[in-house]
């Protein structure tokens, strides 16, 4: 039978081209809604403003007597890590579920703006919003330790802080993918929070961890954006060596978005055949 | 005229796992086979009971859930695989309060979701302007959703369903929790949608609002169509399409 827009069905309009090649504004968008829903939330405020002093406080009392010298890396910046962590999971995790529980994640999922550009909106906003806790673990470190402002090289710094967010974007989108075909987001985002930190190297260097467990360490993209971090940090004196642990990460991200790609698309299909999108 | 809508033999089952250790297979099916089309510019109803698989067959025609077998398609397209041309074009509004960001006025949540349809910006004020006032929230729209009543967030999410402008709308009970008035308004929309060439699938339980809009409309039981027509043939010779309604639905009937 052939269909009055039957037509269309190989040629695709130059307005869905357009839909679907420039995400851009779709991504903005999403960011700064994602921003403002999460700091409306007390558990987000908790997260971002409260969890950093605790985990600074914390940290520096295990650190004391450690005999280690560089303070910034390890407490100032662990404790950061440590919350951006938790607003991801808490918040990029637990946002399925909210969007799920209000009937949004069905209007998001159908909109033709396409929901990884809206995933990706929602975690940037999230892990930008987060880094605050950088700066909040500092500013506790100053006012309670007299911990002074440690940054040897800025510009790396710059560098590294742009491939953290490069990293966190790309691991949350993967979690995203598998969190949307559940509806056990809340277990799983309790899961995930804590061996991530360990894993990763947030307050401690993983070289203490036993090596097949440095093997998976080296496989998270995170890991190797805190070692680059850590580095800018305490002042970068091999700058080849950053640049190969840039390289090392530029090639796991990538990989980690062909995987999130390829994710996508599976439970594009699992979500709708086994009815898992909304709660039911 | 080449139909808009067209489901043919469509299956839709769920299935689900019972006990930890020794998984019992349950599968529930929700739609059984059932066959209508739609004509552009028509407004199609599809009524049944709760549990008649009305909500399965929107879900299906939306895009949001894959048909288990048959016939589904929107425009000309299959609506699993198929999806990406039409969603663009297509929105739907379910009833009920969900749907809309609590935490967002009601022009921002418009804003946000014109931005997932892409519309341009100019487009898009002056779009959204319109839109607040066919549905009474203009005085309203920089208030939080969180402090509108349940009728005015209907209302809300009626005009999200329309920000797009879509060509179809497809509406589950979308006079659910509405006052006479919004409910009054709601029905003067889909004739100025009608009026406007567009396409209207709208499941109720409201029966005499199904006899005043629709052209034509199936009755579903237990996944099955079991009546279809304008409301006039499928009230035939009883009182009412109530009377109609209840003789189908307990005789069981299939055309």
């Amino acid at each position: 039978m052939k269909h009055l827009f039957a037509s269309r069905s190989h040629n695709k309009p130059p307005f869905l081209a357009e839909s679907f090649t420039m995400p851009r504004s779709v991504i903005l968008s999403t960011m700064i809604l994602q921003m403002k829903q999460s700091y409306a939330r007390n558990m987000f405020q908790f997260c971002l403003i409260a969890n950093p002093i605790l985990n600074t406080i914390l940290l520096y009392e295990m650190f004391r007597n450690s005999g280690q010298e560089n303070f910034a890396s390890y407490v100032v910046l662990g404790s950061g890590l440590m919350a951006i962590w938790g607003c991801i999971c808490f918040s990029s995790a637990g946002d399925i579920n909210r969007e799920r529980n209000i009937g949004t994640l069905r209007v998001i999922f159908a909109a033709p703006a396409g929901f990884p550009a809206i995933i990706v909106g929602k975690i940037l906003g999230n892990t930008l919003l987060s880094l605050v806790s950088l700066l909040i673990s500092q500013i506790t470190a100053t006012v309670l330790y007299q911990a002074p402002l440690a940054l040897i090289s800025p510009g790396y710094f710059c560098i590294a802080m742009i491939a953290l967010v490069v990293s966190f974007v790309v691991i949350s989108s993967i979690l995203a993918c598998l969190l949307t075909l559940s509806r056990r987001t809340t277990l799983y985002m309790n899961c995930i929070e804590i061996p991530f930190i360990l894993l990763c190297g947030f307050s401690f260097p993983i070289e203490i961890l036993p090596s097949w467990l440095q093997t998976i360490s080296r496989c998270l993209s995170p890991t190797w954006a805190v070692e680059l971090l850590r580095m800018s940090v305490d002042g970068v004196t091999d700058s080849s060596l950053f640049w190969h642990k840039l390289e090392i990460l530029a090639i796991l991200s990538a990989l980690y978005t062909l995987f999130a790609a390829w994710l996508y698309h599976v439970m594009d299909r699992r979500i709708r055949i086994h009815a898992s999108l909304e709660v039911s | 005229m080449e139909p808009i809508i067209e489901v043919k033999d469509l299956y839709r089952s769920y299935t689900t796992y019972r006990g930890s250790l020794r998984k019992q297979k349950i599968t529930v099916e929700a739609v059984r086979g059932i066959s209508f089309s739609v004509q552009p510019g028509e407004i199609f109803g599809l009524l049944g009971q709760n549990g008649a698989g009305k909500t399965t067959t929107i879900k299906m025609l939306i895009t949001l859930l894959a048909p288990t077998s048959g016939t589904c398609r929107v425009l000309g397209y299959d609506t699993f695989g198929q999806e990406k041309y039409i969603r663009p074009r297509i929105n739907f509004i379910f009833g009920g309060e969900s749907g809309v960001y609590r935490r967002l006025s009601a022009r921002d949540n418009l804003r946000y979701f014109a931005n997932l349809y892409r519309l341009d910006p100019k487009e898009r004020e002056r779009r959204i302007d319109e839109i607040l006032e066919l549905v009474d929230l203009t005085d309203r729209a920089d208030n939080l959703q969180e402090t509108y009543s349940k009728g005015m967030t209907q209302r809300l999410q009626i005009a999200r369903g329309l920000i797009n402008d879509p060509e179809v709308i497809f509406m589950d009970e979308p006079t659910v929790g509405l006052d006479p008035l919004g409910a009054h308004m709601l029905r003067q929309v889909i004739r100025r949608l009608r009026d406007q060439g567009k396409t209207v699938l709208l499941t109720t339980h409201y029966l005499p609002e199904a006899e005043e809009l629709c052209d034509r409309m199936v009755i579903l039981n237990q996944g099955k169509i079991v009546a279809t027509g304008t409301p006039a043939q499928i009230k035939g010779d009883a009182a009412t399409l109530e009377d109609a309604y209840l003789n189908l639905i307990q005789k069981g009937e299939t055309p």
